[in-house]
């Protein structure tokens, strides 16, 4: 088979078309800014220079799927409470400073967010114009239901109200689903929904954290419903983040309507074999090295770990992608991800 | 059902009443056990520190998880509330003195949260830095309390780098404090090639790998 673009290789694993190797799936967002220079907080303030970043850092190493904006506190801005961009030197990520609902009397003042001009979102839409024009993957980001309405309130206050105030708990992810579908319709519209490929982050949803049948009472259901009713404007594929260890969960991820086919990423605590017995006919298989490896491991290692992996992903039927588990992290040396791309080159080609 | 009559009795319905995450009847009962007579500290280890490991049990059989140990905690809180001003300081000594913190940078405290829910179950006196705590922060507390045990803890990667540095500030203040780490990123490798002397997946590791380590060293 000829060698693909990048391009090429993306949209044929979406059409179900063969690939020429596996392509690289990116979670390098903190990495991009420090392998050019930039502050980590502008890949999350500031579109051009996230793009920018993203791009040409994802050149350099190879990578596949276009630069992506979004990150795991979503919606605590957005709701009127307030984030802190990453400015220390230990920070990576934006974090939760002050959440918009606090007790129950919050709920009061409480009201669906402006997709057009609430927190981030108007850098998440100036980076999707910079996805359109460059002719890659448009997305946007956000928190899934469960860890959007922890970023409402705080995981530790959901986590009680899900036992003690079930009722307060499902409000919160009533409105973390209206505001979900509220964005997607809203970008659907921008860019047509067939162009467009929502993704969701899932982290609280995680074992470590719920259990299987708090899932199936608080989570599901919802996924379940935004699935569907993002499949009714005729999106054609959404990206799951499965974060963390979601073993107990993965049979009810089977169950959430995300395309066709939907895409899902896994952390590093899933076997990706499992991850193919249980969503590898519907969804292409996205993952999953460990990040702390390619941060600490040693070069022979690396390359190894890449290889299993890369051999146990390219089973999935609907597909696979190559990629870490959970985000790069910033510190990580650039060797170790060119161990990365010498291992799809080496390991990931589809034509033998 | 009306009041316990024996102090077995007392105990068992504080115990089960944290393990029922009653934040109301806990507290409750420890004030009517403390009338009744029942020694305080007796209520706090054989009722509430017994609750508690309980629930550590459950959530190791997968029973309990984050939401139903946040709930019990906050019972056991409740309790030793009322309790803790009643117990004679000078006659029962503490497990060991533990200081602990989320590292700079990294504002996840659920898991640290918990681990001090445990320590504090098993008795140890605790000094609890909390979240986003600066480096040096660490050495000063270690300086300040002459404390056993130094727990680190971190969710994030980045900020997991900066525990190589807490961990070489405090050997400086004392080259024989034992220090834990722990926190999703984390391994026993990583840890080791950080220094630390241990690394615990959860909250109830947490406490064994600390108890184990302080009796060692003592």
């Amino acid at each position: 088979m000829e060698i693909m673009t990048s391009k090429e290789r993306n949209a044929a694993i979406l059409a179900g078309k063969p690939v020429d190797r596996v392509p690289h799936f990116p979670f390098i967002l903190g990495f991009s800014a420090r392998n050019v220079g930039y502050p980590i907080k502008e890949i999350y303030s500031d579109a051009a220079r996230s793009y920018a970043a993203q791009s040409r850092t994802f050149a350099q190493y190879g990578v596949d799927w276009g630069p992506l904006y979004g990150y795991a506190s979503y919606g605590t801005w957005e709701f009127g409470g307030e984030i802190e961009m990453p400015t220390g030197t230990y920070q990576q990520a934006p974090s939760h400073k002050r959440f918009p609902v606090d007790k129950e009397a919050d709920f009061e003042g409480l009201t669906l967010p402006n997709v057009r001009t609430a927190g981030s979102l108007p850098i998440a839409m100036e980076f999707s114009r910079l996805q359109e024009k460059n002719r890659v993957p448009i997305s946007v980001i956000m928190a899934g239901n469960f860890t959007l309405a922890g970023n409402l309130c705080s995981v530790g206050k959901l986590c009680r109200w899900m036992i003690k105030k079930p009722d307060l708990a499902h409000r919160l992810l009533r409105l973390a689903t209206e505001h979900i579908v509220e964005t997607v319709g809203h970008w659907a519209e921008t860019f047509g929904a067939e162009q467009l490929i929502p993704q969701f982050w899932e982290p609280m949803a995680a074992n470590l954290i719920i259990s299987p049948r708090q899932f199936k009472t608080f989570v599901l259901p919802y996924l379940v419903e935004t699935g569907e009713r993002i499949e009714r404007m005729g999106v054609r594929h959404v990206l799951h983040h499965i974060c963390g260890d979601q073993n107990a969960n993965m049979p009810m991820w089977a169950e959430v309507p995300m395309g066709n086919p939907g895409l899902c990423s896994f952390g590093e605590e899933i076997d990706i074999d499992r991850a193919i017995e249980v969503v590898g006919d519907k969804a292409v298989v996205i993952g999953n090295l460990d990040p702390s490896l390619l941060l600490t491991g040693k070069p022979e290692e690396i390359s190894e770990r890449c290889r299993e992996n890369i051999e146990k992903g390219k089973r999935a039927p609907r597909g696979f992608m190559f990629s870490v588990g959970c985000e790069l992290a910033p510190e990580t040396p650039g060797y170790h991800l060119h161990l990365v791309h010498q291992a799809l080159e080496r390991n990931g080609r589809m034509d033998g | 059902m009306g009041s316990p009559g024996s102090q077995e009795e007392w105990l068992k319905q504080i115990h089960d009443a944290v393990v029922d995450m009653d934040e109301e009847k806990t507290p409750e009962l420890c004030r009517e056990a403390l009338e009744a007579g029942i020694d305080a500290y007796t209520a706090i280890m054989e009722g509430l520190a017994a609750g508690m490991d309980k629930v550590g049990k459950l959530y190791e059989q997968n029973e309990y998880f984050v939401p139903e140990l946040l709930l019990c905690s906050d019972a056991m809180y409740a309790g030793l509330e009322v309790l803790k001003p009643h117990v004679k300081v000078d006659e029962h000594a503490t497990a060991g003195k533990i200081i602990m913190g989320v590292v700079e940078g990294d504002i996840h405290d659920i898991g640290k949260t918990l681990v001090k829910t445990m320590f504090e179950a098993a008795g140890w006196e605790i000094f609890d830095l909390g979240k986003d705590v600066k480096l040096e922060r660490f050495a000063e507390e270690l300086k300040n309390t002459g404390a056993d045990v130094v727990a680190l803890s971190a969710l994030m990667t980045t900020s997991m780098m900066a525990m190589p540095k807490v961990i070489e500030m405090l050997r400086e203040v004392n080259p024989k404090v034992i220090v834990l780490v722990g926190g999703a990123p984390l391994n026993e490798e990583i840890a080791r090639q950080y220094g630390a002397d241990g690394y615990a997946t959860d909250a109830i590791q947490a406490v064994v790998t600390a108890e184990r380590l302080y009796s060692k060293a003592n």
